[in-house]
């Protein structure tokens, strides 16, 4: 008889419900939160590759073997206009949801927004871009599916061409 | 014949042989009356026995219903125990103890786990966050859209290039206000 009380007795947890459900609340809800936390922070994030262009027509084609991924677009109107492409600069940024970013060029500056990442494929980016001389040449918003491009083109003195090629992932 | 007892003084015997009583007369009597003692006696054996036979039905009575009761104690304190899951629970019922601290420590590490462990390129997806943006293929991109542009000191023109391989390309050709006017 004194056993049995003793085995009811140690037994307090019983009445306040199954013990196991602490356990799988601690297994399986904490991972979850985490990888909740986790995706939250990485939702308002994207990297884009900024290529600065400078472009001419000369007597010989020239395309800087560092702007492959954009040759084949350059070699087909309106940029046919010239043929001579040299990259001046290459930067990889990540963009973190409206915040706007510098983006440093041998000429003039920029600077990209993420302004929202839409439908779970597109950007919306606001991209300002400003000459030599610090004047606003573009302030454009458009919304592009990752992966697409968008090369912003301003007309130099002397049929030369100064164009920033952006894409983001 | 013997001759007929006295109903008052058999009375008062019983009485005696009981231990209800401690009449001094009726010791006396005892002393003198052989019959009496003899009376004394027989109440007393069938006293015997009439106890004897009651003690032991209560004996009887007594363990049959503490035994019921036990069974249907036992009945409710542990279920049958015939499957593999009873045993089983019964096995973490006496080491819940080591399997709760062993559990919690597996998820706390999960979680740390998951917490810490460094960003991996996903296929499909791209970026410091690396698991936000889906990048569709070609065929399924949407045409880019131009929400706003403002081209000061010059002429914006919007020019959508598709290409099946490498998909949409917006240029944005600005033109320069003096170089128009050249024009």
């Amino acid at each position: 008889m004194s056993e049995r009380v003793s085995e009811r007795g140690d037994a307090p947890w019983r009445a306040k419900g199954c013990p196991w459900a602490a356990v799988v609340m601690m297994t399986v809800v904490v991972p979850a939160l985490a990888g909740t936390m986790k995706e939250a922070r990485a939702d308002v994030t994207t990297e884009c590759e900024f290529l600065e262009i400078s472009a001419k027509a000369g007597d010989k084609p020239a395309i800087d073997h560092e702007l492959s991924p954009v040759e084949k677009k350059l070699k087909k109107p309106p940029f046919s206009t010239w043929n001579q492409f040299k990259l001046l600069s290459r930067l990889q940024k990540p963009l973190a949801k409206k915040k706007a970013e510098p983006i440093p060029l041998k000429i003039g500056s920029a600077t990209a927004t993420l302004v929202e990442i839409v439908d779970k494929s597109k950007v919306r980016l606001t991209i300002t871009m400003d000459d030599h001389k610090g004047k606003q040449v573009a302030n454009n918003t458009a919304t592009v599916e990752a992966g697409d491009y968008l090369i912003y083109v301003h007309g130099l003195p002397n049929n030369e061409g100064h164009l920033l090629s952006l894409t983001c992932k | 014949m013997s001759k007929p007892s006295d109903p008052r003084s058999d009375l008062e015997l019983m009485e005696h042989a009981d231990g209800e009583t401690e009449d001094a007369g009726v010791a006396a009597r005892l002393e003198r009356d052989p019959d009496a003692r003899a009376k004394i006696q027989a109440i007393q054996e069938i006293g015997e026995l009439v106890r004897g036979h009651l003690e032991l039905s209560a004996d009887a009575a007594h363990d049959a219903k503490f035994a019921a009761m036990w069974r249907r104690i036992d009945d409710q304190i542990e279920a049958p125990v015939a499957g593999l899951w009873s045993r089983a629970m019964r096995w973490f019922d006496r080491y819940r103890g080591h399997v709760i601290t062993g559990a919690v420590s597996a998820g706390a590490v999960a979680a740390l786990a998951l917490i810490l462990r460094p960003s991996m390129p996903d296929p499909g997806r791209y970026g410091a966050g690396s698991t936000v943006i889906d990048v569709r293929p070609v065929a399924l991109r949407a045409t880019p859209e131009i929400d706003a542009l403002d081209t000061p000191g010059g002429t914006g023109t919007v020019i959508n290039l598709d290409d099946d391989e490498d998909g949409h390309t917006t240029v944005i050709w600005v033109t320069p206000a003096d170089t128009v006017e050249g024009i």
